[in-house]
């Protein structure tokens, strides 16, 4: 090689080349004890303005200014950003599985020492620290949820047919086969959304699962000490096909549930007359429904949590949220994270937006209609608050083979069996 | 607003400014060599950089890629072939290695055809309507891939039956009393993964005919007169006189529409994100990543993926040559 003999001018210049690489590469990360806590989150905007409003005033006197980002899709965002070493002092995640992958990267601290656990176990929902606690430890911690296994319907409807609201799953059956005997669809479904198809099967079934098995047994099948194939999963599976593929039991027949998507599945509720008559989704579907029936929602909507299994038992209720973890925990930020755990952090979100408290002492009149006041007094009546499975389990599960698997499973491609079998395989061995 | 246009003007003046350093530096180094070696070393010192450039942004991510894919999910520690064994372990996996494979058999080869028709069909037409026809199948070219793959969710789009059907493929059928078909959920003999093949061949035909008629057009005329007086039919002029004369415009197309259905992702995640039996590399590759933050697995997916394009890239590398040693 020709090169040989140059190598020390070739050494300055490759130096020289790659100083002006890297200099464009730096980042502006937080100092250790800024005044400024940054936080970044992917709560809808309306949430976030009131969040900030109420937490900027709880911290002004300590002269600490909040920056608060909105971010698109922060479960990737936080983890890039990570190993990239540039992160907010505050994130706000919606999956107690990247909480955990959080700490199992060092990123997260812990807030067993920030806030008042023993306080927080009075004022909120039982079972919400849970979701948020790795190894024993607390890491994140819940300030904004969603409640899902909710039954919607149309009010005036549903009123003038004189249907009752049914105390358990046997009369859930029996009210459904009323309705299709009454010549009528009992059911709207539809699980399509996009590259996420799936997910609204994966609540209905995990609301089962959590209603025939109780709290301890979802746990451990979220945890997969309890498989999928099991029999507390494939009683749930049955339940679903029983109301699910019934003939007559669904919009459109069992073929059009994986075409249909989630957010306009229920609308055909709405027509005169119905075209079916009762959805069961989360608190967030309300904002999907035509602008007619939103405009008088207390009217036009009536809601029902999903019943529990035997009446009076143990009745969990499943829900999502948003749990806000510390990445630096220098003295400022501690004092934000304070603040955030505070019942009456959410008092200027809750009237303008879809935000409900995960504290069962946060004032409900602040709610802006009685359809929220419905569906926060579901959550604060049941026995636990059990997040989001899915969202709980390894990404290969909860957002790859359940998702697809009830997907299949549904659209008439595998049956149940095959389908549980199918998710136990692909459940990561580390 | 005015603090970042200025950061981003000085950016660009500091890049620039650098890179002019850079350049003059070198420079300087060669004149401080005898006259002889100035001339010798200079072209290797202009290179370098370019060089530098490739090692630092392809061949580091590579090797980095190749180690990744020998640690765990987070890429902390070893775990040996482990990510590979676990792939091809899974059936899902062997699905998505199958339906990729069906792409790379599939896609090229009619690209190519259809492009090759359009092009030989449209070399009779009057000069107006060849204009017509080729922007018309031209078009799609300029729509990118996500774009495309949205439009075409709504040509398959399937609504409960007994409601208005927003979807072209089913409002069709239903004209003539069919019920709705939910095309993207079907994969029996694989229907989806074609009708998906259907968005990139409509993406794809356009770039494929305009080589393709720039060289049919290239075919000398007196060849075909000449073996039209020999008595060839038309088909036979087709295969034994032009095609041969541009077989290396078919390759170059064949080979290049080949590396883009093997990195194939958007389609893909658009319109199924992979579900129902539609799985591709590419798309796998993304969950790995950026849903279930495997890195091990992700950067095996990649390695699988790169040891299958080099022979591509070896062919073709080996045929361009051939090519210009002809030309």
């Amino acid at each position: 090689m020709r090169f040989r003999r140059h190598g020390a001018a070739l050494l300055a210049v490759a130096a020289a080349a790659s100083l002006s690489l890297t200099a464009c590469g730096g980042s502006s990360g937080s100092s250790s004890d800024s005044k400024t806590v940054t936080i970044w989150s992917s709560v809808d905007q309306p949430v976030q303005d009131g969040l900030e409003k109420t937490l900027q005033a709880k911290v002004k006197p300590d002269g600490i200014t909040i920056k608060w980002q909105k971010v698109e899709n922060i479960n990737q965002l936080i983890m890039t950003k990570i190993q990239a070493g540039d992160t907010p002092d505050i994130a706000f995640i919606p999956q107690p599985g990247v909480v955990k992958d959080m700490v199992s990267l060092d990123a997260a601290k812990p807030l067993d020492d920030v806030v008042d656990k023993s306080s927080l176990e009075q004022s909120m929902i039982p079972g919400t620290l849970d979701a948020g606690t790795v190894d024993g430890k607390l890491y994140g911690l819940l300030v904004s949820m969603n409640v899902k296994g909710l039954v919607f319907y149309n009010k005036p409807e549903w009123d003038q047919a004189g249907y009752k609201t049914p105390e358990t799953i046997d009369q859930l059956n029996a009210l459904t086969d009323q309705i299709r005997s009454d010549g009528k669809t009992p059911w709207c479904m539809g699980i399509e959304s996009d590259t996420a198809t799936g997910w609204p099967a994966t609540d209905w079934f995990e609301t089962l699962v959590m209603k025939y098995g109780g709290a301890d047994t979802y746990n451990s099948w979220v945890a997969h000490d309890t498989p999928f194939d099991s029999d507390v999963v494939k009683q749930a599976g049955a339940e679903f096909e029983k109301l699910m593929f019934t003939d007559g039991n669904v919009l459109g027949g069992r073929s059009a549930i994986a075409s249909t998507n989630f957010g306009t599945a229920g609308n055909p509720m709405f027509a005169s007359p119905p075209k079916c008559w009762m959805y069961n989704q989360g608190s967030f579907i309300t904002g999907f429904f035509p602008k007619d029936v939103t405009k008088n929602l207390d009217q036009n909507v009536g809601v029902f949590g999903f019943p529990p299994a035997t009446a009076g038992g143990e009745n969990p209720v499943e829900g999502g949220g948003d749990m806000a973890t510390m990445l630096n925990d220098s003295d400022n930020v501690k004092t934000v994270m304070k603040a955030l755990a505070q019942t009456d952090i959410g008092k200027d979100a809750a009237p303008t937006s879809s935000f409900i408290s995960p504290h069962k002492d946060f004032d409900m009149s602040l709610y802006p209609n009685d359809v929220t006041r419905n569906i926060a007094n579901v959550a604060y009546n049941a026995t636990s608050f059990l997040f989001d499975g899915s969202d709980a389990m390894p990404g290969e599960v909860g957002a790859g083979s359940f998702w697809k698997q009830m997907t299949a499973w549904i659209s008439g491609q595998e049956d149940l069996e095959t389908a549980l079998k199918n998710i136990d395989d692909s459940w990561p061995s580390s | 607003m005015l603090a970042k246009t200025l950061s981003a003007l000085l950016t660009v003046l500091l890049g620039v400014g650098a890179a002019l350093l850079v350049y003059w530096v070198l420079n300087k180094i060669a004149e401080l060599l005898p006259a002889k070696w100035e001339s010798r070393v200079k072209p290797y010192f202009y290179i370098l950089p370019a060089y530098l450039a490739i090692a630092v942004y392809l061949i580091y991510p590579t090797i980095l890629t190749v180690i990744n894919s020998f640690k765990d999910r987070f890429s902390r520690e070893w775990v040996g072939t482990q990510n590979y064994s676990d792939l091809f372990a899974s059936a899902a996996f062997r699905q998505t290695l199958l339906n990729t494979l069906l792409w790379i058999v599939i896609v090229p080869a009619v690209t190519v055809a259809l492009g090759l028709l359009v092009a030989v069909l449209a070399d009779r037409l009057s000069p107006r309507s060849e204009k017509l026809t080729k922007t018309i199948i031209f078009l799609p070219m300029a729509i990118s891939m996500i774009g495309a793959a949205t439009i075409w969710r709504f040509v398959y789009d399937a609504q409960p039956k007994g409601t208005g059907q927003i979807g072209l493929m089913n409002a069709f059928i239903g004209m003539f009393g069919f019920d709705p078909v939910a095309w993207l959920q079907t994969s029996t003999l694989h229907l989806n993964s074609l009708l998906l093949m259907v968005v990139l061949l409509w993406a794809q035909v356009g770039f494929s005919m305009v080589l393709l008629s720039a060289a049919v057009k290239g075919v000398p005329v007196d060849t075909i007169e000449a073996a039209r007086i020999d008595g060839a039919g038309e088909r036979q002029i087709f295969f034994r006189v032009v095609v041969p004369q541009i077989k290396g415009t078919i390759i170059t197309v064949f080979i290049t529409v080949t590396i883009t259905v093997m990195k194939i992702f958007d389609i893909v995640y658009v319109m199924t994100n992979g579900g129902f039996n539609t799985n591709v590399l590419g798309n796998e590759f993304w969950n790995q990543l950026n849903t279930n933050f495997n890195y091990g697995s992700a950067s095996a997916i990649v390695v699988v993926l790169m040891v299958a394009v080099i022979p591509i890239m070896i062919y073709q590398v080996r045929h361009f040559k051939a090519e210009e040693a002809a030309a």
